[in-house]
């Protein structure tokens, strides 16, 4: 970890370094361009540089001494060796494989090494054996959001779906077991929904339009991938009740893979995992530089890892993913701007 | 009446134009719409068999907990149709059905699978059913194309539209 560690504070004093000016104008000239700049200029006086971390989808086993939970701790080490600290940690989902009460625990206990505060929002694996109730016990709600030196932060629960189990009569653990198969068409498409639909509409009443925002959800908020719930059934929803903002940051787990997607005013990007990466679908996408190298099957490192997100003072922001191995292509390897 | 050999012959010979002659009249392929039907059946049955499988159905295939639809869902990646080709794991040419035991032993923690056994041969079924119609190529390529599933087996594929704007 040592090396990967000396290059994660490498990275990132020099995204320190060339906060403002240089990301502005790697933005004006990159994939962002439009609205954003005008927001920057606005709202620039009230914002602080700062960063934070992204953890996702680290599907502990109850197995003692797994090697999901020395990857986990892997991630947690590289943001711990993060300079300057980050302002906090999120994690997107998926703590456990098998939505057990010990595994959500287990993980709980790994991230409380971090250095940096924690929020959290579920995944369908931590989920779907009692339909919350250890993870809200452990995590709190999963639905939230703050505000932090000048942006807006969302944090959803993207992986509700309609009631499939009660007319087949399945127990817990068979609703849980048909959700822990990505290619399952059992459990239909995840959402939102309304209640989350409504409290998003609330909360983002009052803000100004030029207030950077930025949404967590585990699925991503665009149709990459529906077959694999790579989506969000109500996500055109979302979109509309966020299009009064100049622009919008949605990041997203579940996909274990780097992925950048832009529509309309929302920049999209995936996270890399701690546990496996999942290949590519056979999707047409915009930005197909932002795939990742394919992993390596024998180096039990390749496709994974954790990521920053940097704010700059004119309101760019810069995604650097930080790989435990050599996964990243020259797309991603300056960072991502979102 | 002395029967020659030369009139042996000729009588053979007739017999044997009049059956091919009846055969012709009633020729059919090989098998029937219904033997077919029953041969494809039996090969979805081993198919749903692997895909199974591919799921952790068989305990003796993880210690971990990993099964092959972790990181290979729909077969994905697994690219059936690349092999035989040359595994740098095994620093050999390899059959499909080695890479799959690698792994059941290797990332999966798992005991070594019998090559022709039933249950790998179902494993291999699922992959190559899933890459169905899919050019054979053997070799690896980098990069690779995107995963070229087109389907699965009760799963179909249909279009999303699902989170679209209306």
């Amino acid at each position: 970890m040592s090396d990967g560690n000396d290059l994660t504070r490498r990275r990132f004093l020099g995204l320190a370094g060339q906060a403002g000016l240089t990301t502005f104008a790697a933005r004006a000239i990159g994939v962002n361009l439009g609205l954003v700049e005008v927001l920057s200029a606005e709202t620039k006086s009230s914002l602080q540089p700062f960063s934070f971390a992204l953890i996702t989808d680290s599907h502990l086993f109850s197995i003692d001494n797994h090697k999901f939970d020395k990857a986990l701790a892997d991630a947690v080490a590289q943001v711990n060796a993060l300079t300057p600290a980050v302002d906090f940690v999120m994690y997107t989902g998926d703590i456990a494989q098998n939505g057990r009460e010990d595994q959500l625990v287990k993980g709980k206990k790994i991230l409380s090494q971090l250095n940096s505060p924690l929020k959290v929002i579920p995944g369908e694996h931590d989920w779907y054996l009692d339909m919350g109730k250890a993870w809200n016990g452990l995590f709190g709600k999963e639905t939230w959001s703050f505000d932090h030196k000048g942006v807006h932060f969302i944090g959803l629960n993207s992986i509700l779906v309609r009631d499939f189990w009660t007319g087949a009569g399945m127990t817990p653990l068979q609703r849980m077991q048909t959700l822990e198969m990505l290619e399952s068409p059992i459990a239909g498409p995840w959402g939102v929904r309304d209640a989350q639909l409504e409290f998003l509409r609330k909360d983002v009443k009052k803000l100004a339009s030029n207030t950077p925002v930025v949404i967590f959800t585990h699925s991503p908020l665009w149709d990459y991938y529906p077959r694999w719930n790579f989506q969000t059934e109500d996500a055109p929803q979302i979109r509309e009740i966020l299009s009064k903002f100049d622009h919008v940051t949605s990041l997203h787990g579940h996909v274990h893979q780097t992925i950048y997607n832009k529509f309309g005013n929302i920049s999209s990007a995936g996270a890399l995992s701690t546990s496996w990466p999942w290949p590519y679908p056979p999707v047409k996408l915009d930005y197909p530089g932002s795939q990742m190298n394919q992993s390596d099957p024998a180096n039990v490192k390749d496709g994974m890892g954790s990521q920053s997100l940097a704010f700059d003072a004119s309101g760019g922001a810069t995604v650097t993913y930080e790989p435990f191995a050599n996964s990243l292509t020259p797309f991603l390897k300056d960072g991502v701007k979102v | 009446m002395k029967i020659t050999n030369k009139k042996v012959c000729l009588g053979i010979g007739a017999v044997s134009v009049g059956l091919l002659g009846a055969l012709s009249l009633y020729a059919r392929p090989p098998f029937t719409d219904a033997q077919i039907a029953e041969q494809q059946q039996e090969l979805l049955e081993v198919v749903n068999h692997g895909r199974d499988l591919w799921h952790g159905s068989n305990p003796d295939m993880s210690t971990n907990g990993l099964a092959c639809g972790n990181c290979h869902p729909d077969a994905a990646a697994s690219n059936p149709n690349t092999f035989p080709k040359y595994v740098p794991q095994l620093a050999r040419v390899a059959a499909m059905r080695e890479m799959i035991n690698w792994c059941v032993v290797h990332p999966q923690n798992g005991k070594d699978m019998d090559l022709n056994g039933a249950d790998m041969i179902a494993l291999e079924a699922y992959a190559v059913y899933l890459y169905r119609g899919q050019k054979l190529d053997p070799g690896y390529t980098l990069p690779l194309p995107p995963d070229p599933v087109k389907s699965g087996v009760g799963y179909p594929h249909t279009p999303s539209g699902i989170g679209v704007d209306k």
